[in-house]
C-alpha cells in the first residue's frame, strides 16, 4: 500500500479537476458504449458500437459522398444567417432607437419568439416549394429572433451622450446609426449572430428532416428509414462536430473583432 | 387613458392591421387562396375543429405531453441541481457538458428516440424533458451557489437545525431563480413538443399541422398555425402571470 501511493496520488490528484472528471466520465460512457455494442446486452439495433460509428465518419470526412448534402446545407444555414441578420440588426436599432417603439414591438417579439419556428414551414412550402429556399426561410425566421432582440439588448446598453455629442455636432440619422450605434453595440450583436446561427442550424436542418431532396437532415432521416443507425449515429456526430467548429471561428472572429463580445458568450444559453 | 391600456392599444391595432392587410390581400384576390387562407375562414375552421372535429383531443394531448415534460424535468432537474451544487468538483465539471449539450442541435437525434420510443408520445416526451432539464439543473445550482451566507449565518446563530435551516432559508432564498429556470424550461419544452409533433408526425396539434399541410388543406394548415401561435403565446402569458404572483 504504502508503495502505491506515490504513483496513484498524482493521479488522483489530476482526475480532482473539472477537466479531469469529464475526461472521466466521457471515457467511461465511450467504453461502456462499446462494450454494450459488442456484446450486443442492450438494445442491440440501438447501439452499435463506437468503431462501427467512427468508421462511418471517417467515410464522410475523407470520401465526397456527403458534399451534395453539406453544400445544401450550408446554402440553407449561410442564406438563413444573412437575411436574419440584415432584417434583424436594422430592426433592433430602429426598434431600439426609441423608448416608446420598444415598450409597445419588444413584448409583441418576445411572445412570437416562444413560437416554434418549424410549424411555419408548410406555409413555407406552399409559397416557397419543398427545395432548399423553405429550408433557408424556416433557418432565417429562426434566427431572427436572437439577432434582433440582443441588438434591441444592445441598444439599451448605448450611453445616451454618445448620441447626443454625434446630433450637436450634425451627423445625419444614417451615419449615427452606422458610427455611433453599431459600433457600441457590436458585442452584443456578435453575441446575436453566434447564438442566431445555432437556431438557424436547428431550424434548417430540422426541416430538412421532415420533406427535403438533399442536406444533413435529410440523410439523417434517409438512414433513419433504412434503418442504418450506425451511419445515422455517425451523421449526427459529424453535424455537431460541424455546428461547433462554426460557433467556435465565429467565436474567435468575433473576439477579434470585438473585445466586448468576449464577455457576453453566456446569453446562448437562453435561447 | 391609463400608459399601459395605450400600449396594449397600440399592440393590438399593430396585430389586426396586419390581419386587416392579409384578410383584404386574400378576399380581393391579390394573394391566391392556394397559398393563403383569410384569416377569418383560419378562425371558423379552427373553431369547427374545437367543436365537431378532434382538435380538443389533440389539444389535450399536447398538454399532457407538456406537462409529462415539466414534471419529469421539474423533479429530475432539480434533485440532479441540488446534487450538482452539494459536490463543487461534479458541479463545475459538469456545468460546461450541460451547456455544451444544450446548445447543440440534439433534436436532430430524434430518430434514435423513435426507434428507441416508437411512433408516439413518449418519443416527444422523452426527448424534450432533456430541453427543460438542463436549463432547470443550471438555475437550481446556481441558485443554491448564490444564497447569501448572511442569510445562513443568521439561521446558525439562532441554533436552526439543519432541516429548519434548509426548510426556512435555503427554499425560500433559492425559490426565485428555480422559477425562473422552470419558466425557461417551459418554453423550450413548448417548442420541442410542438415542434417534434410536427416533424414526427405524433401526438397532437403539431400532428394535425403536419396531417393537414400532406394533405395540402390550406385552411386547415392556417387554422392548425393559428392554434399552435395561440396555444405558445397562452402559455407565455401564463407563466409570466405566474412568475408576476410567485415574486410578490
Amino acid at each position: 500500500m504504502a508503495a502505491a501511493r506515490p504513483t496513484s496520488t498524482p493521479l488522483m490528484a489530476r482526475i480532482q479537476t473539472p477537466l479531469g472528471v469529464r475526461a472521466l466520465t466521457l471515457s467511461v460512457l465511450i467504453v461502456g458504449w462499446e462494450l454494450i455494442g459488442r456484446t450486443g446486452l442492450l438494445f442491440p439495433d440501438l447501439f452499435p458500437s463506437i468503431t462501427e460509428i467512427l468508421q462511418s465518419l471517417w467515410i464522410y470526412v475523407t470520401t465526397p459522398v456527403m458534399i451534395p448534402h453539406i453544400k445544401a446545407s450550408l446554402y440553407e444555414v449561410g442564406g438563413a444567417i444573412a437575411i436574419a441578420a440584415l432584417l434583424g440588426i436594422p430592426l433592433g436599432i430602429l426598434w431600439g432607437s426609441k423608448q416608446s417603439w420598444l415598450e409597445i414591438v419588444e413584448p409583441l417579439i418576445l411572445y412570437a419568439a416562444v413560437v416554434p419556428k418549424i410549424v411555419i414551414f408548410p406555409v413555407f412550402i406552399l409559397f416557397l416549394g419543398i427545395d432548399v429556399h423553405s429550408k433557408l426561410a424556416v433557418g432565417a425566421i429562426a434566427a431572427f429572433f436572437p439577432i434582433s432582440l440582443l441588438t434591441i439588448a444592445g441598444m439599451r446598453e448605448v450611453k445616451k451622450v454618445y448620441v447626443d455629442v454625434a446630433r450637436t455636432i450634425g451627423v445625419t440619422p444614417a451615419k449615427i446609426a452606422t458610427h455611433v450605434y453599431l459600433p457600441a453595440i457590436a458585442g452584443q450583436v456578435f453575441t446575436g449572430i453566434r447564438i442566431g446561427l445555432g437556431a438557424a442550424v436547428t431550424g434548417a436542418l430540422l426541416a430538412e428532416t421532415k420533406i427535403a431532396k438533399a442536406g444533413l437532415g435529410f440523410m439523417i432521416v434517409e438512414y433513419y428509414g433504412q434503418f442504418r443507425i450506425a451511419d445515422m449515429y455517425a451523421l449526427l456526430l459529424f453535424i455537431f462536430i460541424l455546428a461547433a467548429l462554426a460557433n467556435w471561428a465565429m467565436k474567435s472572429l468575433f473576439g477579434m473583432l470585438s473585445p466586448i463580445s468576449r464577455k457576453s458568450g453566456d446569453a446562448g444559453m437562453y435561447f | 387613458m391609463s400608459e399601459s391600456t395605450r400600449l396594449t392599444a397600440w399592440r393590438l391595432g399593430l396585430i389586426f392591421g396586419a390581419l386587416l392587410i392579409v384578410e383584404t390581400s386574400v378576399r380581393a384576390g391579390w394573394i391566391s387562396t392556394f397559398f393563403l387562407a383569410a384569416p377569418t375562414r383560419a378562425v371558423i375552421v379552427l373553431w369547427q375543429q374545437l367543436l365537431h372535429g378532434n382538435a380538443l383531443v389533440l389539444t389535450g394531448i399536447t398538454l399532457f405531453e407538456i406537462t409529462a415534460c415539466l414534471l419529469i424535468a421539474t423533479i429530475l432537474g432539480v434533485l440532479a441541481g441540488f446534487f450538482l451544487w452539494r459536490y463543487k468538483l461534479i458541479g463545475t465539471s459538469y456545468e460546461t457538458l450541460l451547456a455544451a449539450l444544450f446548445s447543440s442541435p440534439v433534436i436532430l437525434a430524434y430518430p434514435i428516440f423513435l426507434v428507441t420510443f416508437g411512433r408516439t408520445s413518449a418519443a416527444v416526451i422523452a426527448l424534450s424533458s432533456i430541453f427543460g432539464l438542463i436549463p432547470i439543473i443550471i438555475n437550481t445550482k446556481g441558485a443554491f451557489q448564490n444564497v447569501n451566507p448572511i442569510l445562513l449565518q443568521v439561521g446558525a446563530s439562532m441554533n436552526l437545525t439543519r432541516r429548519q435551516l434548509f426548510r426556512h432559508i435555503l427554499i425560500p432564498a433559492v425559490a426565485p431563480a428555480i422559477f425562473s429556470g422552470f419558466r425557461l424550461a417551459l418554453t423550450y419544452i413548448l417548442k420541442s413538443v410542438l415542434g417534434l409533433e410536427y416533424v414526427a408526425q405524433v401526438g397532437g396539434v403539431g400532428m394535425w399541422l403536419s396531417d393537414a399541410a400532406f394533405k395540402f388543406e390550406v385552411e386547415e394548415v392556417y387554422a392548425g398555425l393559428f392554434g399552435t401561435i395561440v396555444l405558445s403565446i397562452l402559455f407565455l402569458y401564463l407563466i409570466n402571470r405566474c412568475e408576476h404572483w410567485f415574486r410578490r
